[in-house]
């Protein structure tokens, strides 16, 4: 029992160690984004003097430097990045359910069909980009949350069809049958009786959109290249580029684009590794 | 219409937009010549374009630089993942919830904020060389590296996605880990196996299927790997850091490339389609049987 208890001891401390040296850079520069100008670069992870001066010109004044530079604040960015996550997410998780009922139930399209939104998870999105400029701009919506909203889901589309087959499953097939059989269409079935049921289903595999949405930055950076429908992720990269001495404002900034995928992920722990193997790993 | 059609319509509505659309546009614009800043419209150069790739050394660089950082962060990434995983599933170790919680963090948060973080780590005057001074040693160009060696550069690019991806393997395994029945184990240990014995012949043969399906979507994610190289080394110093990926978008995109030119990297882009094509279809529709995922 006595070496049970030394054993578990030093399994922990190593454990908690290994995990807070791992996570060294994240807790250095949240504590960059608490630090006055003076203390930026120091390897410090606590501030000697605490302050909010970054967050507060990050997120309402913007802040001016001298010759350093100035920013603008991030609200306009953070509303895009908002807006679209939330469009995108809503929109392909509604899909993903559709196509995901469909490929569990009626097998449609049969495996080449299932094969090919699972692959479409593999390809480099780089690789379609190009022509999707000229779509884009072909049909007014290039440089626009509106085209963002359209091409997002080749991203987000096989994450939550995917997901949706694997909770959609746990679903009993029995009330279907009978539903099907008192002369409800399939459409009817699937609103009124199995979506119901896969509520949770549904509300991670939005989750798992939106996360992705949220941190999309080369679709965003080749389709939205002014102000105008600029994303929070390609804000942060210009911020980077042209005022890259401003480490406190830029952790801030990190920080803040951080937190709320951070929080989302840890609602969905439970469904991470299932939901990005694609359901392979339990 | 086929009640199955009809609910997988609004998907392949998009998909012939963003999927089918796209690819043919690729095959077409691979025999044009296009370079907006010197051009009015493309036009028709017939295989120029595989001439110039077949003779572009550059691009034969982007490709073994690509594989080049698959072939870094994927061992990396499985040999960390599986010490940190089997860690995690130590039924000696407290709260062991939350350091899984933790794990998280380096996956969700946004591959440009990792860049962002790292940048700023690795800066010349950084923390990272103010720590190394303060224990005696002289600090190092971290991304500055000259060209002679490459291999620094390329090094920092593998430990960003090595830290992003890393808790992803590990929490894999240890779920797999935990999904070994109690049943197996207490067999094992009555016949006198040690806990170490179990785990190397009893319970990692039986999660081989796991480590082999994340093993290889991190293959196949790592020819994704592009928003690390913006933020950290945008493809340099010079071009030592310009994986395919990087290269299409320089060659496409940004018009800097040598051979810049929007029918040339139509060209790139089928090239990277088809290695990433040839993945999945020769080893991942193997290992990932579909049917039996989902209709049995």
């Amino acid at each position: 029992m006595k070496r049970e208890h030394v054993l578990g001891a030093i399994i922990t401390a190593v454990g908690w160690l290994v995990m807070i040296i791992y996570l060294l850079p994240f807790i250095w520069m949240i504590g960059t984004s608490f630090k006055p100008i003076g203390e930026w670069g120091l390897p410090t992870l606590f501030p000697k003097v605490i302050t909010l001066r970054n967050y507060l010109e990050v997120l309402l004044t913007g802040g001016i430097y001298g010759v350093r530079g100035h920013f603008p604040p991030i609200g306009h960015y953070l509303l895009n990045s908002l807006l679209v996550s939330i469009c995108v997410a809503s929109l392909t998780s509604w899909l993903g359910a559709l196509t995901g009922y469909a490929i569990l139930r009626y097998k449609a399209g049969g495996t080449s069909f299932a094969n090919w939104i699972l692959s479409l998870r593999m390809i480099p999105p780089v690789v379609v980009l190009y022509p999707l400029v000229v779509l884009t701009k072909s049909l007014a919506l290039y440089d626009t949350l509106g085209g963002l909203i359209l091409v997002y889901p080749l991203v987000t589309i096989p994450i939550t069809t995917w997901f949706m087959v694997g909770s959609l499953k746990s679903v009993p097939k029995e009330t279907e049958e009978a539903a099907l059989l008192d002369g409800c269409t399939p459409f009817q079935v699937f609103y009124k009786i199995t979506l119901p049921q896969a509520t949770t289903g549904l509300a991670t595999a939005f989750i798992f959109a939106f996360i992705f949405s949220w941190s999309e930055f080369l679709i965003p950076l080749l389709l939205a290249p002014s102000e105008r429908a600029m994303p929070l992720t390609v804000f942060a990269a210009y911020f980077s580029n042209q005022y890259g001495i401003l480490w406190g404002p830029l952790s801030a900034a990190a920080v803040i684009i951080s937190i709320p995928v951070i929080v989302l992920a840890f609602l969905i722990r439970k469904y991470i590794v299932h939901g990005l193997t694609m359901g392979f790993v339990r | 219409m086929k009640p199955s059609t009809a609910l997988i319509l609004p998907t392949l509505a998009f998909l012939l937009i963003l999927v089918v659309y796209p690819t043919v546009y690729l095959f077409y614009m691979m025999f044009q010549s296009f370079n907006p800043l010197l051009e009015m419209a493309p036009h028709f150069v017939g295989i120029r374009n595989f001439i110039t790739f077949v003779n572009d050394p550059e691009a034969a660089y982007a490709i073994a630089i690509m594989l080049l950082l698959t072939a870094i962060t994927v061992p990396a990434e499985l040999g960390l993942g599986m010490l940190l995983g089997i860690l995690l599933s130590s039924r000696h170790l407290h709260g062991r919830s939350i350091l899984a919680s933790f794990l998280l963090i380096p996956m969700s948060i946004p591959a440009v904020i990792i860049g962002l973080n790292w940048k700023m780590i690795f800066f010349t005057e950084g923390p990272l060389n103010a720590f190394l001074k303060s224990v005696g040693i002289p600090p190092q160009p971290w991304l500055s590296a000259p060209f002679g060696n490459p291999f620094n550069t390329i090094f920092c690019l593998a430990v960003l996605d090595v830290w992003q991806w890393t808790p992803f393997i590990a929490l894999a395994v240890s779920s797999g880990i935990e999904s070994v029945p109690a049943e197996v184990r207490e067999a094992a240990s009555l016949d006198g196996a040690s806990e170490a014995q179990i785990l190397r012949h009893v319970v990692l043969p039986m999660i081989k299927g796991v480590i082999l399906i994340v093993l290889l979507l991190r293959v196949i994610d790592s020819l994704k790997i592009f928003d690390i190289i913006y933020m950290l080394t945008y493809g340099g110093p010079g071009s030592v850091t310009t994986t395919l990926p990087f290269y299409i978008y320089k060659v496409g995109f940004t018009l800097t490339a040598a051979h810049a030119d929007l029918g040339y990297a139509s060209l790139l882009a089928v090239v990277l389609l088809l290695i990433a094509s040839i993945l999945v279809v020769m080893v991942l529709m193997r290992v990932f049987k579909i049917e039996r995922v989902i209709w049995e």
